[in-house]
C-alpha cells in the first residue's frame, strides 16, 4: 500500500473513531478523576447526618427494647432490618440510609445516602461494577483507543509530524510512564 | 466507513439499553456463590483457626459498607454484636451502599492476618473513632489477628 493511501485510510478511521469515542472517553475521564480521589471523598454517594437525642431506651434485651426505640423514633420510612451491634449499640437499615441508636445515652445518629446523579452511573461504569455486558463496551473501546493512538502517529507530515516535533511529544508520552514505573519500583 | 461506524454506534445503544434493563432478581456479585453449605457466622467465630484456607459461605444482614470504595461488607452473624467482614479485591467486586440491612449470602476463603503492633494500634485507634470512644494506646499490648473472607462472591436477596 501506499503511503499516500494509507495516511487516508489513517485519518479515516481516526476520524470515524474519535467522533463515536467522545462520550466514552468523557465518561472515563471524567469518573477517572472522580475515582482517583476516592480516599479524599464519597464519589458515588452524597451522604448527610443528623444528630439528635431520644429518652434512652436501656440496655434491655433486643425483643423488648426494639419496639420501644421505634415508637420513640416514630419513623414513618419502611425499615429493612435492625441489628443489636452491641450492648448499647441498636442500628436501624432504612432505604437510603440507616438510624444508630445508643442505647444508654439515647443519642441518635440518622445518616443518609443519595446517589449522586450522573457521576454514580460513570462510575458505575468506569469501574465495570456490572459486569457483562460493559465489559464487551469497555472492550471494543479500549480496542478504538489503539486504534486512534496508532492512527494518530501518521496523520500530520512534516517537522509537526512524526519526524519532527510530534516524535518529541509522542516520546515524552512514551518516557513519562517508564520514568514513573522505575522509580516507583526504585522506591519499593 | 460510515456504514462501520453507524453499526457500531447502533451495537454500543443496544447494549446499553440491555444493560439498562438488566433483571431485577437476586444481585449477584463476583462469582455468586456456590458453596455446598452455608455456615453460622458464629460457628466460623468461634473457632476460627479451623477454617483458615477454606472456601467458606455464610449467610445474614449486611451492616456496614467500606464507604470509598465499596471493597468490603460486614455481616451480621446469628450472634448480637457480632460481625464477620468480607474482603474483595478493589474493583472486581463493588458493594453499593444500598445493600446495608440487605440479606446477603457470601463466599469466599477464610484468611487469618497477624498485625505488627503498629497496625493493631492503629485497627483499635479506628475502632474506637467509629464506637466515639477515647483511645490510649498505651492499652494495647498484644498483636492482633484479623479474620475475615476473602470474598470470591455474593447473591443479595432480591426485596
Amino acid at each position: 500500500m501506499e503511503m499516500r493511501t494509507f495516511r487516508k485510510w489513517c485519518r479515516t478511521f481516526h476520524r470515524e473513531l474519535g467522533f463515536l469515542a467522545v462520550g466514552l472517553t468523557l465518561v472515563y475521564a471524567v469518573s477517572g478523576i472522580a475515582v482517583n480521589h476516592a480516599h479524599h471523598w464519597d464519589a458515588n454517594y452524597e451522604r448527610t447526618l443528623e444528630r439528635y437525642s431520644i429518652e434512652p431506651p436501656g440496655t434491655g434485651p433486643t425483643a423488648e427494647i426494639g419496639p420501644v426505640i421505634m415508637e420513640r423514633l416514630a419513623i414513618t420510612a419502611p425499615v429493612k432490618s435492625t441489628w443489636r451491634a452491641g450492648e448499647a449499640e441498636f442500628q436501624i437499615f432504612l432505604e437510603g440510609g440507616g438510624i444508630d441508636v445508643n442505647l444508654v445515652t439515647g443519642e441518635v445518629v440518622r445518616h443518609g445516602f443519595a446517589k449522586r446523579p450522573l457521576l454514580f452511573d460513570l462510575n458505575f461504569m468506569h469501574l465495570n461494577s456490572g459486569k457483562a455486558p460493559w465489559t464487551g463496551i469497555a472492550d471494543v473501546y479500549g480496542g478504538m483507543l489503539i486504534v486512534m493512538a496508532l492512527t494518530g502517529i501518521f496523520l500530520v507530515r512534516g517537522r509537526k509530524g512524526l519526524t519532527g516535533r510530534g516524535g518529541v511529544l509522542m516520546a515524552l508520552g512514551f518516557l513519562l510512564p517508564i520514568v514513573f514505573a522505575v522509580v516507583s519500583r526504585g522506591g519499593g | 466507513m460510515r456504514y462501520v461506524s453507524a453499526l457500531l454506534v447502533s451495537v454500543l445503544i443496544l447494549l446499553v439499553a440491555g444493560f439498562a434493563m438488566a433483571d431485577e432478581g437476586d444481585k449477584v456479585y463476583g462469582e455468586g456463590v456456590s458453596a455446598p453449605d452455608t455456615m453460622l457466622v458464629s460457628d466460623l467465630m468461634a473457632n476460627p483457626e479451623a477454617y483458615i484456607g477454606k472456601t467458606v459461605r455464610v449467610k445474614g444482614t449486611a451492616v456496614g459498607v467500606c464507604e470509598h470504595r465499596g471493597c468490603w461488607i460486614s455481616i451480621a452473624s446469628d450472634t448480637e454484636g457480632e460481625t464477620v467482614r468480607v474482603k474483595v479485591k478493589d474493583g472486581v467486586i463493588v458493594f453499593p451502599a444500598e445493600i446495608m440491612g440487605d440479606m446477603v449470602v457470601a463466599e469466599g476463603v477464610w484468611t487469618a492476618n497477624e498485625l505488627t503492633m503498629e497496625q493493631t494500634k492503629k485497627v483499635c485507634a479506628a475502632q474506637a473513632k467509629e464506637d466515639g470512644k477515647e483511645f490510649d494506646e498505651k492499652e494495647v499490648s498484644t498483636c492482633m489477628t484479623l479474620y475475615q473472607i476473602s470474598g470470591t462472591g455474593a447473591v443479595v436477596a432480591s426485596k
